[in-house]
């Protein structure tokens, strides 16, 4: 799929813009994503949630897949049934 | 919301909080602020894990939120020859370049003056500091701990002369807010300045120049009269010339400041007001400069009536009083204090965490007494491509700098 393109989560009101990605099948609550969303909402599968995060991006361990969450809601993202992480900024450490 | 700064767009690479404290308040004003932060790292502040004791939760960072709310933010790697391109194609669509990068750094990063006039001749070049940018110490930096506070005579002046040692700043990035709205009303003037003329001008701000200013009235004082004046042991009762200018304690050990620096016309009322009308017929007192002149007895029986009452009791009471006074309140105070509340100094934004709302402090301006609404903080690099789009940057040419890794 083209990066710059924006999936909806047919299971909650996740919304993504892809960043970049590799082949697998994008799913948000356990329900593919797509451009466009379903006239019936897919149901929201326990094993994916957790949630989305707006402006968080979310990366498998491959470093295949990136999504920018434009849009949070319930469901959490996966590729293939793997779930994927958020990408963090790794700041030094600082205390006061 | 009437935004005075719409339309004005401020490329912000800078760090910490005295500097980007600048940029929020822009954003506050309307401004579109992009953040630059490093793609891995983020804005070094981001790391703060202990402030005063307390840990901070990196997606409800409130040193992050206080001085970046309104604010988008790309991550671009300054170091690279490809990360200075795509900081060259923001610059060319920016009205103020606003950095607190080390004169070396932005050398090394080709993003000093030159660098940015080169791309664009007409962008307002702001910088801050820690101890202005001329001398050999433009190479160096600093914090408010040490520009603002220690250095600049203030932790001398705040600590009275029999404590043991200098008091500490106390509040965090004190002298960083502080500093963070001068340099945004100088880039106001800046605009301003361009607007009328099309001179483009470059400004500094130091955190020792804005305690400098901070502690102005001392220092003139001092450079006029050779006297340097400093804090007095806290005390209940008033100063040794004016009786209404001091603290004092109530019953349960709170305490209430008066600071008629004028009293003309307040005598009367003030001793009726502490319980004391027989004093306000006292002919010790029965002008301004008997007053003084018996400064001491009127202390004394201030001092002693206001140990007669509660905190609570002399808050509520002396809201009736003519003269200028005040209940020494805590932060949390603060919080529900009704000047707060009717001048809607706290505003909301969204947590990043999906959670409740976080609130954050307004900065003192207000226009049309409308309140303010702005977004929470941007995450690290955030906005990257979504900057990069509306640029008109193709998406290959985007990947091809993130396999570069100048941004991320």
């Amino acid at each position: 799929m083209k990066p710059g393109t924006r999936l909806k989560s047919a299971a909650c009101d996740t919304e993504v813009m892809i960043i970049r990605c590799g082949s697998g099948t994008i799913a948000c609550g356990g329900a593919a994503m797509a451009e466009a969303k379903p006239a019936e909402a897919a149901p929201l599968s326990a094993d994916f949630a957790t949630g989305t995060l707006m402006g968080k991006r979310y990366v498998d361990a491959a470093g295949a897949f990136e999504l920018l969450c434009v849009k949070p809601g319930k469901g959490s993202l996966s590729v293939d049934g793997t779930a994927l992480t958020t990408k963090d900024a790794k700041p030094l450490p600082a205390s006061d | 919301m009437t935004n005075v700064m719409q339309g004005i767009r401020v490329l912000e690479v800078a760090q910490f909080t005295f500097v980007p404290a600048a940029g929020a308040i822009l954003a506050d004003w309307g401004a579109d602020v992009i953040k630059v932060e490093h793609p891995i790292r983020g804005d070094t502040q981001r790391g703060f894990l202990n402030m005063g004791g307390v840990t901070l939760d990196p997606l409800r960072h409130t040193l992050i939120e206080h001085p970046n709310r309104g604010k988008r933010s790309i991550g671009i790697d300054t170091s690279t020859p490809e990360g200075q391109e795509v900081l060259y194609e923001l610059a060319k669509t920016a009205d103020v370049f606003l950095t607190n990068f080390l004169p070396h750094v932005r050398q090394k990063n080709k993003f000093d003056i030159e660098h940015i006039r080169a791309v664009n001749p007409n962008i307002i070049y702001a910088r801050g500091s820690a101890f202005g940018n001329k001398g050999p110490e433009r190479a160096k930096g600093g914090f408010d701990g040490t520009s603002f506070w220690s250095r600049s005579g203030i932790a001398n002046a705040m600590t009275p002369v029999e404590m043991e040692g200098p008091l500490s700043q106390g509040i965090p990035a004190f002298g960083d807010s502080i500093g963070g709205m001068f340099i945004a009303g100088g880039i106001s003037a800046a605009l301003l300045h361009r607007e009328r003329t099309g001179e483009a001008t470059e400004l500094d701000v130091s955190l020792l120049s804005s305690a400098w200013w901070a502690s102005g009235a001392v220092i003139t004082q001092l450079m006029e009269t050779g006297i340097q004046t400093r804090n007095a042991m806290p005390i209940s009762g008033g100063s040794a010339r004016n009786p209404f200018m001091g603290n004092f304690r109530t019953s349960d050990g709170g305490t209430i400041n008066f600071c008629m620096v004028s009293p003309t016309g307040l005598i009367e009322d003030t001793f009726s007001m502490v319980g004391a009308p027989e004093a306000a017929k006292d002919p010790r007192f029965a002008d301004p400069l008997l007053l003084i002149e018996n400064a001491g007895a009127a202390s004394d029986i201030l001092v002693k009536a206001f140990a007669q009452k509660p905190f609570a009791y002399w808050r509520e009471h002396l809201k009736s009083m003519k003269g200028q006074w005040a209940p020494i309140q805590n932060f949390e105070d603060l919080l529900t204090d009704q000047a707060t509340l009717d001048n809607d100094m706290i505003i909301e934004v969204e947590g990043a965490d999906g959670g409740k709302p976080m609130r954050l402090v307004r900065g003192p301006v207000q226009f049309n007494g409308e309140p303010l609404q702005t977004t929470r903080a941007p995450q690290a690099s955030e906005h990257t491509e979504l900057i990069l789009m509306e640029l008109g940057m193709e998406w290959d040419k985007i990947e091809e700098y993130k396999a570069a890794g100048a941004i991320a």
